[in-house]
């Protein structure tokens, strides 16, 4: 099972820039729905790069699915290489994403993010509507009822403002 | 395009009539108790039910007849 406190506390105490989305997001933000991975997207500096490089480097991040044995080194260099990493950990499963779809990069999703106190880290999360418009764009028949939910989430919000 | 074929469009800025559907089932209840958390306690609370189901997946392996 997934150690997501475990996850978000390398991270974090790295300095590593990133936003949380999908499921783990949805439940911050009030979903009924579990999840068993965390998707981040982060920060493609080379500075970030080298910090996240290093920060997971304990955990033995590989490939999530693939063969085991193979030549695979998860530094900066393969980071700046590729873009988007399904990733299994010692702390779980982690999808590192360079872009995300409908929702582009670490700095497009900035301004439409929110920091919130997690777990006793200080996190940033994308915000619901941002949540809501990637899911839609990702266009995945699995996501019509989370989407569902989320729209929800917002209805409920707002008809208690 | 007229106005039939327009409201048969999926539309990523409007309403969806796929998520619409879904929406009739979801249960707000759930919804309205989660919002009366903080985000660490909606966090805990999905994490405790990940250790549940994880729990009742081992529990099935144990009791599968030989």
């Amino acid at each position: 099972m997934t150690d997501f406190g475990k996850l978000l506390e390398t991270l974090t105490s790295a300095s590593v820039e990133f936003i949380i989305i999908g499921g783990f997001a949805a439940t911050a933000h009030g979903s009924a729905h579990v999840t068993v991975d965390l998707d981040v997207v982060y920060q493609r500096t080379p500075e970030n790069v080298e910090r996240l490089a290093s920060a997971l480097e304990p955990l033995a991040p590989y490939l999530r699915g693939a063969p085991p044995g193979l030549p695979f080194r998860f530094n900066a260099e393969t980071i700046t290489r590729g873009l988007n990493f399904t990733l299994t950990t010692t702390a779980g499963d982690l999808d590192l994403l360079g872009e995300a779809t409908g929702g582009g990069t670490y700095e497009g999703l900035l301004p439409r993010s929110e920091i919130r106190e997690l777990l006793g880290l200080e996190c940033r999360f994308v915000n619901l509507a941002t949540l809501i418009h990637l899911k839609r764009s990702a266009g995945r028949p699995k996501d019509f009822e989370r989407i569902a939910e989320l729209e929800a989430i917002q209805q409920e919000q707002k008809s208690s403002e | 395009m007229n106005r039939t074929d327009q409201d048969s469009l999926p539309d990523a800025f409007g309403r969806d009539p796929v998520v619409e559907a879904y929406k009739k089932d979801v249960d707000r209840t759930l919804i309205r108790e989660n919002l009366k958390l903080t985000t660490s306690e909606r966090i805990e609370k999905m994490i405790a039910a990940l250790r549940f189901a994880e729990a009742v997946r081992h529990s099935r392996v144990k009791d599968s007849p030989r």
